[in-house]
């Protein structure tokens, strides 16, 4: 029941939602005020600090079409419960309606072992990987631009591209050298 | 002959020890704070002030400053006089620790300034006579007290002050670079002129000196629990954005708030937690079956370390409710604690301090 469902709902009329999900809070909300200004569609932001979402607020939600897990490197916390809330997602969402965002990772040079798991996860997943920088409010507004072109494809409002295609084409494939230690 | 000849030696001496104390004072002193501090420095006329404004260079103004002082003759007291208004502009430069009167006499409210700076400079004179000292009032009500220490015979350093700052009528002083040789006999003498009966470490130490007194006289925004949350303010969000969870996130950030306080807090850098407990680990049993206690230090640090932990809790990272180790830094005013296994709750735990 609490698990979140791609199709069960029917889509709003040019419209696109996208839910970040961040355990930390504290890019989420800055993002969200970038993507909704810089949309010329309007775009509907669910925030949430991890799956699964409050059943009470299951009737006022739009049918959510890309789920963006916002990755923190320097906490150990934020990939743990990126990974938890992962299970409260529908198969179907990882068509081409997931993508994982990793920031700091600026901060996090010490610690690799931490971004190779986020990589193997989103490999394993067959997910985009992106990379933010979100300590300037420049890099924040490009983060949400990247993250507007995944979103209208994956809401339809595209013509003649779906999800599926960006599955393919954008998804994070195991680099050959995953299993050894990190390269700059 | 002889006589005259002494007196005259020893005059010279004088002067040229306030010369090299004023030398040594102004080398230390950058540029850009040197003028202001002279500014407000009452010994200059309006035209040495003027001449001053205009010399460009820093030895070009110390040269000038040393002649003017052959000149007028300035002795270690209006020396100490711009060393205090130096001190007092830029007191983030030391670090500050405090203390605590306790016990107060009956007329301890009544004590004046006229009475205090008496009572404390006799204090001195009765107890070691090479020491001076020089007490001034600043802008912001508060006394200052510079004390210069000297070793046996010899006279006083005036390049190694102490200095302490006190507001009259409230039970802390605020003391920076006292050495542990002079500190029984200043907390004496501060206890003797503030007509207390004792005097303890507040267990706060800080360089703001701003910052540790609005944090023990509690000059910042509290917020009182109450059993009601209080009404849901405005919110200028747009209405595009909403937030899954904003139960729980609410609540953690009234518990946070509750702890801490709203608006800006006192810049307080650390807080060190000095652990004298038995190690409990149930995975790890060489170290839990050890009967000595596991001795280490935590030591938090950061440019504004209150507002960072309430951040902290109201982000989530750290759980909530606080632990009371956390919250007793504003609630008690101190930012150092020894922790030890005698008592049985948390909070009791704090009380057991090292002097």
């Amino acid at each position: 029941m609490s698990v979140l469902k791609p199709f069960s709902k029917l889509p709003n009329l040019d419209t696109a939602s996208i839910l970040l999900v961040e355990n930390e809070e504290q890019v989420q909300q800055g993002l969200a005020e970038a993507l909704v200004e810089d949309s010329a569609q309007a775009v509907n932001v669910r925030l949430a600090r991890s799956l699964p979402l409050p059943l009470e607020n299951e009737k006022t939600r739009p049918r959510i079409d890309l789920v963006v897990f916002i990755l923190n490197l320097t906490s150990d916390k934020s990939f743990k419960s990126a990974n938890e809330s992962l299970k409260y997602l529908d198969p179907g969402y990882f068509l081409g309606k997931v993508c994982f965002m990793v920031t700091n990772a600026r901060y996090a040079s010490g610690n690799m072992g931490r971004l190779d798991a986020v990589r193997k996860m989103a490999a394993s997943l067959h997910c985009p990987l992106l990379f933010a920088e979100v300590q300037s409010p420049e890099g924040v507004t490009n983060a949400a631009r990247r993250l507007l072109t995944i979103l209208k494809v994956a809401s339809g409002l595209v013509p003649n591209t779906s999800s599926l295609y960006l599955s393919n084409l954008t998804r994070c494939t195991k680099p050959p050298d995953i299993d050894q230690p990190s390269f700059d | 002959m002889v006589y005259v000849f002494s007196v005259d030696c020893s005059i010279r001496n004088m002067n040229d020890s306030a010369k090299r104390s004023l030398q040594r004072l102004l080398r230390r002193i950058p540029f850009r704070m040197l003028k202001t501090s002279l500014d407000k420095w009452e010994r200059l006329t309006a035209e040495q002030r003027r001449a001053i404004d205009l010399t460009p260079t820093k030895r070009d103004l110390i040269q000038e400053i040393l002649s003017l002082c052959e000149e007028n003759k300035w002795t270690e007291k209006h020396i100490a006089e711009l060393q205090m208004i130096y001190v007092a502009e830029n007191s983030d430069q030391d670090m500050w620790h405090t203390y605590q009167l306790v016990d107060p006499d009956d007329d301890a409210r009544s004590v004046d300034l006229i009475q205090f700076k008496e009572q404390f400079k006799s204090h001195f004179r009765e107890v070691q006579r090479n020491v001076f000292v020089k007490i001034r009032k600043h802008t912001d009500e508060a006394v200052w007290i510079r004390i210069a220490w000297g070793e046996g015979l010899s006279p006083p350093n005036n390049l190694r002050a102490s200095y302490v700052v006190h507001h009259l009528q409230t039970p802390y002083v605020y003391v920076s670079s006292l050495s542990s040789k002079h500190k029984p006999l200043l907390l004496q003498a501060l206890a003797f002129s503030t007509r207390h009966r004792g005097i303890k470490d507040a267990n706060l130490s800080g360089r703001k000196l701003t910052a540790l007194r609005d944090l023990l006289m509690r000059q910042y925004q509290h917020v009182f629990t109450t059993k009601f949350p209080s009404p849901l303010k405005e919110q200028n969000q747009s209405p595009l954005i909403e937030k899954e969870q904003s139960g729980p996130s609410a609540k953690r950030h009234r518990m946070a708030i509750e702890a801490f306080g709203e608006g800006a807090l006192p810049a307080i850098q650390t807080a060190v937690y000095k652990l004298e407990t038995k190690f409990k680990d149930p995975t790890n049993e060489t170290m839990t079956e050890r009967d000595e206690p596991f001795r280490c230090a935590v030591k938090f640090s950061s440019t504004n370390l209150l507002e960072s932990l309430r951040s902290c809790a109201s982000s989530g990272i750290a759980s909530t409710p606080l632990t009371p180790l956390l919250s007793s830094i504003p609630l008690k005013g101190r930012n150092y604690f020894v922790i030890t296994d005698n008592a049985p709750s948390a909070c009791s735990q704090m009380s057991q301090t090292k002097n």
